[in-house]
């Protein structure tokens, strides 16, 4: 870990102040610190925002909204996200362990950087680490990356489960920065790699995250957060699933559907829902989600365990009512 | 015969409270700091270090690399350590290797340094793919390429396989595995005058103590190794390692204390790995299951920098019965790092192809998998045709089938299923060669009624200590608290060390032994010392007591009354040298498995274990081992997997996070019945090994659980779900 300067500013302005540069914010630090100590980050400047007023869950008139410091197993316990939105719930105490989750917050989490084991390794190239110096994903070790939205340059999946949970519900994040405040849909906010892995979200410099909005939607009560991994715990997901049914009389009215492990952003998948609504079989919908799929040598049989994780969660979904 | 303890561990407080003090927190005056500097090629030449700005910085103190090395020689015994000395050349054999060493006033100054020596490489392209080199696999240089045993009359194993009703032929492989201990490696090495004291962590302290000899040149009188407890080993912390000469090496020039911890990325190269195996197996037998013949050509990797393989072949000549039995070896050598032992090296590997293999061949005779076992149970070791010392492995079986509600297995794979999970139940036979090794143990009563039992054996976390008081405190009629284990420190008589599951086989015979020989010297002391108030009279021992038929009195009050600190006696029990029987542990396992009919995870989620392992000296740490080598043996059938980048022989997954192990969610309750038949033919305490036992057939066992839930045979460990989809 290199030498950093540190600072714990009380409000938000006064983070904003500080910030840029090479600084970074600190919340659980469950990310930061990793990094910093593989100094994968080296910034020389932390500041802490612990103090800002920046938690709780509350319902506004857009939807619910959660402060960015809010911790991940508050979050997750919170009787409205366990109630209204089981697949946020669920998403969530899927994630890391209890821990981490009491540590961690979900501004961090959707924040979070690839667990790509050559991003981690300094001693290994990497473009989204060191732009220019290689991918060696590509033909290396790449049983854990992405099948969708890879790029030529990096094929680094996005490991938040949270995320996948959210871009499903059309969720947005405010974000405050020396210009003012402004409001994107977390679907816009994170960036494919294309030729510039390293640019990961529209975040500019020295901009915060303050809180993460998600717009009503009564029927995300029979919604479900499928994950998929090889070992039951601890442990990011080599897919999963995050689906919502709008279930009457036994037809699916509406649904969405977004999958995780997969992508190298949270992957949303309109096509699936629009078969879904069009009643067509849960397995003629679910096979959509492979469309334009570009598995490597370790990683073809996410193609399919993607569509497993949908169905899955289809069926229990249907089982439910 | 003592009967079945179940004691807690006499170290339990002192590790749950944090204060057992582990190699690395020792911290004598005037500590310095090692960091490990490693390669990151993995084969080539270095070509220079550039260590200027590293040595610049602040709090530096040296760095040392192979063009300005520390003074260290060649290990002359391997036992899976590796041969080159570090920092003696500037090839480079593996990734990840060391190639130097920055001591620096504190740990963070040290790391920091670390980061700032560059190095240039001229790099080959390094064998880095066991499956490209199976077709050039050759015979290993050490060990016998092949054993073959074949009936009158029968010209070969083909001869005979042919010849047999029904055959199988299947290849089973797995792969590099690592042995991820909770402590990791640490060496804090100490100088006064000639003499040099080093705490580190190893499974033998004696062990530590040769290996330093060498590296270092010395007289191994000049050096000791003290080291009372270790996190976990598996077979890891039996081989010295690069780190622990050149801390010593480095205290020496500096005139200071050193201390290096490996970063946990750094166990998993400058410390050894579990060579990847395949298998090619063939098992003939008549219609009614009796087998005809067992062939087994066994491939084991080893690494460049050492000779260790795994025997792994070897196994199908030691358990089921068969009049003609073929069992090969060979390797396949890469640039990747040491290979070394790891629990239950070549057996349990050696099980899950056989255990499997005997699963394929009930399927080919439609037979039910256990009554197959059952039927080429051996009563005699297959090759040398010696009896087994004492095997009651039937009674493991029908114990086991009995409890475990085995007549519910599905007869057809795929049959049973619970909503979206299909079950499976599975079996498999465990065993482990047991020994009894020569081992010295001093036993001292004390003036304050307590007792030492000290000699050079280590605890890994298995209990062993425990052991010592357990059978101390029986032969003196005492209680157990009041017996102090006083293991690993090199000043001590030589017990055994831990490996091979010879710890309790071959140190309790020398505890029971040296406890006797200080009972009596004591008896001896009361009769024959002229203050004595039993000079010259009848005296007798019981409880803790001496005694003349009158009067009793404790053995500490003696010994305070006669002016004396203590009475002790060293005791040798010898190596097991018998010739008429075979020595070897057993065992059953049952599981039940789950396989996700959407997204095929598979999941564990029953497990008996039945054991037939000699005498049991403590029932409760005993067991422990037991669900210790099951949880093992469910890692390596569902998740272990130490992935070498066939293009740069690098480690793809040399992390905690992504070496998975299992966590306790994947472990179910797991149930262990010990049989307890003394194996009074191996020594009179008749206890065998447990340490590495219960990972053999583990594998199998889940991997025909999984077959007889979903109908697949996986032959490839681990059994992941993109196996099962
Ligand atoms: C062992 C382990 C297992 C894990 N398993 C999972 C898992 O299964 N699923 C999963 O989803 N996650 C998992 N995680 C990731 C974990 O959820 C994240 O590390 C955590 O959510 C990050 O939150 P934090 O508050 O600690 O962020 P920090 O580490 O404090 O910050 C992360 C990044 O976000 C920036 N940042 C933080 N807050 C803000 C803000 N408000 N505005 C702007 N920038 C900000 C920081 O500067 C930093 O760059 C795991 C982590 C570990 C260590
Ligand atoms: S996949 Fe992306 S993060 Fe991983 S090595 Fe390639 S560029 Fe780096």
């Amino acid at each position: 870990m290199r030498a950093f300067d540190f600072a714990a500013p009380h409000d938000v302005a006064g983070a904003l102040d500080l910030a840029g540069g090479s600084s970074a914010f600190l919340a659980g630090g469950t990310t930061l610190v990793d990094l910093m100590k593989l100094e994968v980050m080296t910034p020389e400047q932390v500041i802490d925002i612990n103090r800002l007023p920046l938690r709780g869950v509350r319902q506004e008139p857009d939807g619910l909204r959660f402060g960015a410091l809010e911790r991940m197993e508050d979050a997750a316990r919170h009787p409205d996200v366990a109630g209204r939105y089981p697949v946020i719930s669920q998403a969530l105490l899927l994630s890391a362990s209890p821990q981490l989750r009491n540590m961690a917050s979900l501004g961090g989490n959707l924040l979070q950087r690839t667990r790509c084991g050559y991003f981690r390794d300094v001693t290994t190239p990497c473009n989204k680490r060191a732009p220019g110096s290689g991918c060696p994903a590509l033909h290396g070790d790449n049983r854990g990356h992405a099948v969708l939205g890879t790029s030529d340059s990096c094929v680094a999946t996005h490991p938040s489960d949270l995320a996948v949970a959210l871009v499903a519900l059309d969720a947005s994040v405010r974000l405050r920065g020396a210009d003012g405040e402004r409001t994107v849909p977390l679907a816009d906010f994170y960036l494919r790699p294309g030729d510039t892995p390293h640019q990961e979200n529209v975040l500019r410099l020295g901009e915060l995250v303050t809180e993460i909005v998600v717009p009503d939607l009564p029927w995300a009560a029979n919604s479900a957060y499928v994950k998929v991994r090889d070992r039951q715990s601890y442990e990011f997901a080599l897919a999963s699933a995050a689906v919502a049914v709008d279930l009457r009389d036994g037809r699916v009215r509406d649904a969405r559907v977004a999958v995780g492990g997969v992508g190298t952003v949270p992957w949303r998948l309109p096509a699936v829902e629009a078969a879904l609504r069009a009643g067509e079989s849960h397995e003629a919908a679910a096979a959509l989600a492979a469309e334009g799929a570009r598995p490597l040598a370790g990683n073809a049989f996410k193609v399919t365990l993607a569509q497993r994780a949908i169905l899955r969660a289809l069926a229990e979904l249907a089982e439910r009512r | 015969m003592m009967s079945v303890r179940s004691a807690n561990r006499e170290d339990g407080p002192v590790k749950v409270s944090g204060a057992a003090a582990y190699a690395a927190d020792h911290h004598p005056d005037g500590l310095a700091y090692g960091y490990l500097l490693t390669s990151t090629v993995a084969r080539g030449t270095l070509l220079a270090m550039d260590t200027a700005a590293a040595e610049r910085a602040p709090g530096v103190i040296a760095v040392y690399t192979p063009f300005n090395p520390l003074d260290v020689r060649p290990f002359l015994k391997e036992g899976g350590a590796e041969l080159a000395a570090p920092l003696q050349d500037t090839r480079i054999r593996y990734h990840g290797q060391a190639v130097g060493l920055v001591v620096a006033e504190t740990f963070e100054q040290a790391r920091d340094a670390a980061a700032l020596v560059t190095a240039r490489y001229d790099a080959d392209r390094p064998r880095a793919s066991f499956a490209d080199g199976l077709a050039g696999a050759e015979p290993p240089a050490t060990g016998a390429p092949a054993q073959e045993v074949l009936a009158d009359g029968v010209a070969s194993i083909d001869e005979a396989l042919a010849a047999s009703d029904v055959t199988i032929t299947a290849t089973y492989t797995t792969p590099a595995e690592t042995h991820v201990a909770m402590e990791p490696h640490a060496t804090v090495a100490s100088w006064t005058g000639g003499r040099l004291t080093i705490h580190t962590a190893t499974q033998g302290v004696r062990l530590a103590v040769e290996r330093l000899s060498e590296a270092l040149a010395m007289d191994p009188a000049d050096i000791r190794v003290i080291n009372p407890y270790v996190g976990g080993g598996f077979g890891n912390k039996w081989a010295t390692w690069a780190h622990t000469p050149l801390t010593a090496a480095a205290a020496r020039v500096l005139g200071r204390p050193v201390k290096t911890v490996l970063t946990r990325e750094q166990v998993f190269t400058v410390v050894g790995h579990r060579p990847l195996t395949s298998q090619t197996v063939s098992l003939g037998a008549s219609a009614d299951g009796t087998l005809v013949a067992v062939r087994n050509d066994g491939v084991s990797s080893r690494s460049a920098s050492n000779s260790f393989y795994e025997a792994v072949a070897d196994l199908s000549l030691s358990m089921y019965d068969a009049p003609n039995l073929h069992a090969s070896r060979k390797v396949v050598t890469l640039d990747v790092p040491v290979t070394t032992i790891m629990r239950a090296p070549s057996e349990s590997n050696g099980s899950f192809a056989l255990e499997s293999a005997m699963d394929e061949l009930a399927d080919a005779l439609g037979m039910d998998p256990l009554d197959l076992r059952r039927k080429n149970d051996s009563s005699r070791h297959p090759v040398s045709g010696l009896p087994w010392s004492s095997k009651h492995l039937d009674e493991c079986y029908t114990l086991g089938a009995e409890r475990f509600g085995w007549s519910r297995r599905g007869r057809v794979p795929g049959a049973v299923a619970d909503g979206d999970w299909l079950v499976g139940m599975g079996m498999g036979t465990a065993t482990f060669g047991a020994f009894r090794s020569e081992a010295s143990i001093n036993v001292r009563l004390r003036d304050d009624g307590r007792v030492v039992v000290s000699g050079t054996a280590a605890d890994l976390g298995t209990g062993q200590s425990t052991v010592f008081a357990i059978l101390a405190a029986d032969v003196l009629g005492i209680p157990v608290e009041r017996v102090i284990p006083d293991l690993g420190d090199s000043a001590t008589p030589p017990a055994v060390s831990a490996g091979g599951s010879g710890s309790t086989s071959g140190n309790g015979p020398a505890v029971r032994l040296a406890a006797q020989a200080a009972r009596d010297a004591l008896v001896k002391l009361a009769a024959e010392h002229e203050k004595s108030p039993f000079h010259g009279q009848e005296v007798t021992y019981a409880g803790g007591e001496v005694g003349d038929g009158g009067r009793a009195m404790p053995f500490g009050e003696l010994l305070a009354l006669l002016g004396l600190p203590d009475l002790d006696a060293t005791a040798t029990s010898p190596r097991n040298a018998s010739q008429s029987h075979a020595f070897r542990s057993f065992g059953a396992h049952f599981c039940e498995v789950r396989v996700n009919r959407w997204t095929g995870e598979p999941r564990v989620t029953r497990w008996l274990s039945v054991v037939d392992a000699g005498t049991i000296v403590n029932a409760k740490a005993a067991r422990s081992q037991i669900v210790g080598g099951v949880v093992m043996g469910i890692g390596q059938a569902l998740l272990e997997d130490l992935r070498i980048e066939p293009g740069t022989g690098r480690f793809g997954n040399a992390t905690m996070a992504d070496y998975l192990v299992p966590v306790n969610a994947d472990i179910p309750p797991i149930e262990v019945e010990f049989l307890n038949y003394p194996d009074t033919l191996l020594s009179d305490l008749g206890a065998r090994g447990i340490g590495e036992l219960s990972i053999v057939g583990a594998a199998g066992a889940v991997a025909n659980a999984v077959h007889n839930a979903t109908g697949r045979r996986v032959r490839d460990l681990p059994i992941t779900l993109d196996k099962l989809l």
